[in-house]
């Protein structure tokens, strides 16, 4: 008898308690924000734009019509406030579901908060215990996160999963919150994040990167395009191909090289005046040959890798010289390459770092290398 | 109730990873930064001569417990003033271990539930798995939530294998330098020294001759893994991210991202570190309870555990803030380190080997 009562209490007390119903959550409760955007508007208040999924507009597939047909996969919403929070309660007024933060794939930072400075807003991020690190983070050139936001993708449904995506599709790492932490916290690196821009036709276009000054509140310094930031993405480790286009004499036609295995390495050579030396390989396919040159021979070969090498070498040196000229800030992580290899010389350099960058002396030396001449010997036009 | 040696190794490996890796790794950043992993090691090697300490003291006295011992060499007063700074810690240990699961989760998971239920639920859990189960039980529990505990961690590691950058653990030494590491190894060291309890586990082994290389081991397995998740937070988040992270081994398991598919696996790493919480906290249940009979030569320990239990719950919940659980930490390394697992041990086996003299002549 006393046996069989605690039996049943023992149920009982389960029964209550491992359904966890006092801290119930359903996920038609939820609005679960894929992305977040971060503006200034044009009273000069801090206004957060959230993408919000609508999962009934999913349900209808591929198959497309039916239920969910004709709506829109997603709403965004947007309110102020004092900080990312306080715009959250802002936009929680308009949602009858909770927000929900763990889905967030990309936070937009609009270019007149960029201007700005971000630095006080970056906390938010880590700290809210529902927040997490996997977010990718990138600027608006030119515009407002929450138009961004508004682009009808073509793919997929949401543009925060195309915008991940689309730096995977231009041949450079996703660049995740937590590296973005890293770098703004770190003795020398300063963050490039990848950037978008709105086109006239309301569809968003990948721009290349934003430089931002950890040293001066995150404030926006420049930009650099999609060509740059792929090569400066090569010296800093964060590209994986890259399609190279260049003249090749005689004649000075075209030849593309779908370069991949992009390796990068530094020199530094620590004199009172430190020299950096920044070797660059990479190897391909040609990929498209409207020169008179013939790949599969030789010496023709060589040439296409002398010129096409030295042409990019070109590149990235003027791409070199304008980001310590114009931009003055060291996106490259030369100095944290220095406090990595040479930490006691590092220590001395550290405080005069940002006076020393624009002077250094930087050569770039490009090897690249035609693994495979592709699908035709010399190019199909001389043969007409 | 008796111990095996696989049950000693893993009880010894679930209790110092479950709480360590939790608690330990971001301390030791914020010290030593890029080099922790050293001060791990060095840790881990503090760890090593307290656990042998007192295993060899232990192993003088076979099948006798602290509380015994004490008072055979100490005299029945000293002696039993002496397991007194034990029970305290224990207690306090405890209390703070409830205290830092239950914030953990009421923090992450049951935000809408109040803490001291959180606490009484595992509580009474304890209760039944120390009442029901005693020191085999717990021992049998720590066998299967040991391995799938270091699993877990093994997993996580695997799984974040993408998200490494190399380049985050360098420079090596410079920017902390030695006296940065020996700073930085002590709290770590004092989590690893926890491994005093072995004063009265010892007693319970089946042979005890045997205690020594079981206990090192499990020490030794919580070193590695401790030192593996150490390593694994400096390469994915590096030293300046994880310095700032409260719970940075959650963070690693929350930063897995597989092809956009294996995500917020973090509720299944939270699931198994409760089993690790509730296996040490059963533990601890035991030994209070055990030593406090033992002491007082009571020879039913079980009514014990109804004061023990509720002391623990009392402990737990009039804790008022982080500050104070930083505070207890605190006093953990400063008073309990040097008093229970290197002081009081020093002086029983010194007196050990003063009183063996007259009988060897």
């Amino acid at each position: 008898m006393n046996r069989t009562l605690n039996v049943c209490l023992i149920i009982l007390l389960l029964v209550s308690v491992t359904t966890g119903c006092w801290n119930l959550r359903e996920p038609d409760q939820l609005a679960f924000i894929i992305a977040a955007g971060l503006d200034l508007n044009d009273e000069g208040q801090l206004e957060i734009a959230s993408q919000i999924a609508v999962p009934a507009a999913l349900s209808g597939g591929e198959n497309g019509g039916g239920g969910g047909g004709g709506k829109k996969s997603f709403v965004v919403v947007s309110g102020t406030g004092k900080n990312v929070m306080d715009a959250g309660q802002n936009l929680q007024a308009q949602l009858p579901r909770i927000l929900f933060y763990a889905h967030r794939q990309t936070i937009l930072i609009g270019e007149r908060l960029a201007k700005n400075g971000v630095g006080s807003l970056t906390d938010m991020f880590i700290r809210n215990p529902k927040s997490e690190m996997r977010s990718s983070i990138l600027v608006v050139k030119g515009g407002l996160a929450k138009d961004v936001l508004s682009v009808e993708p073509t793919f997929d449904p949401y543009i925060s999963t195309i915008l991940v995506r689309e730096q995977i599709a231009v041949g450079m790492k996703p660049y995740y919150y937590r590296q973005f932490l890293s770098d703004a916290l770190s003795q020398a690196m300063q963050p490039l994040l990848p950037a978008v821009a709105l086109t006239p036709g309301n569809r968003y276009r990948y721009a290349g990167s934003a430089i931002l000054n950890k040293d001066d509140n995150l404030k926006l310094v420049g930009y650099l395009n999609a060509k740059e930031s792929a090569y400066a993405n090569w010296i800093i480790g964060r590209q994986t191909g890259l399609s190279i286009t260049a003249p090749v004499s005689p004649g000075n036609e075209e030849l593309s090289l779908n370069a991949k295995s992009l390796s990068k390495k530094l020199q530094v050579d620590l004199q009172d005046q430190p020299r950096i030396t920044v070797m660059l390989k990479g190897a391909g396919i040609i990929t498209e040959n409207n020169t008179s040159l013939n790949p599969t021979k030789n010496n023709d070969l060589k040439r296409i890798e002398k010129e096409l090498s030295q042409a990019t070498q070109e590149a990235v040196q003027a791409l070199v010289d304008k980001v310590q000229k114009q931009y003055n800030t060291d996106i490259f992580g030369f100095g944290e390459f220095i406090h990595r290899e040479y930490p006691n010389r590092w220590k001395t350099l550290r405080p005069k770092w940002n006076a020393m960058f624009p002077r250094l002396r930087i050569t770039v030396k490009v090897e690249l290398k035609c693994k495979d001449p592709g699908q035709t010997n010399s190019a199909i036009d001389s043969m007409l | 109730m008796k111990l095996t040696r696989i049950q000693l190794f893993w009880i010894v490996a679930t209790i110092e990873i479950v709480m360590a890796v939790w608690l330990r790794i971001s301390p030791a950043i914020t010290t030593a930064r890029q080099d922790a992993w050293l001060s791990m090691l060095a840790g881990g090697l503090m760890g090593f001569a307290i656990t042998f300490l007192v295993v060899h003291l232990s192993m003088l006295h076979p099948n006798e417990s602290l509380a015994e011992f004490s008072q055979k060499l100490l005299g029945r007063w000293l002696g039993k003033l002496a397991i007194l700074p034990y029970l305290t810690a224990w207690f306090i240990l405890a209390g703070d271990v409830l205290r830092t699961f239950a914030d953990f989760v009421h923090l992450i998971l049951l935000d809408s539930t109040p803490v001291w239920i959180i606490m009484l639920l595992m509580v009474t859990l304890m209760i039944y798995m120390t009442l029901n189960g005693g020191l085999s039980g717990i021992g049998r529990f720590c066998e299967i939530a040991g391995p799938i505990t270091v699993a877990a961690l093994i997993v996580s590691f695997l799984l974040n294998l993408f998200n490494i950058e190399w380049h985050y653990i360098k420079p090596f030494y410079a920017d902390s330098g030695w006296r940065a590491i020996a700073e930085a190894s002590y709290p770590p060291a004092s989590f690893f020294g926890e491994s005093f309890m072995l004063l009265v586990i010892v007693s319970y082994l089946d042979k005890p001759r045997k205690a020594m290389s079981a206990s090192l081991l499990g020490v030794a397995a919580s070193v590695i893994f401790v030192f593996a998740s150490t390593v694994m937070v400096l390469l994915v988040f590096g030293p300046n991210v994880a310095a700032k992270l409260r719970f940075p081994y959650f963070m690693l398991v929350r930063t897995i991202d597989i092809f956009n598919f294996i995500q917020n696996l973090d509720i299944f790493v939270i699931f198994i570190w409760v089993f690790g919480v509730f296996a040490k906290m059963s533990f601890y249940l035991f030994l209070t309870s055990s030593e406090m009979a033992r002491s007082a030569r009571i020879a039913n320990w079980r009514k014990l555990v109804w004061f023990s239990a509720p002391l623990i719950f009392v402990i737990a919940t009039v804790i008022p803030n982080e500050n104070t659980i930083e505070l207890l930490q605190k006093l953990w390394r400063l008073i309990v380190i040097p008093v229970c697992a290197i002081g009081i041990p020093l002086i029983l086996w010194i007196v050990t080997l003063v009183r063996k003299e007259p009988t060897n002549a």
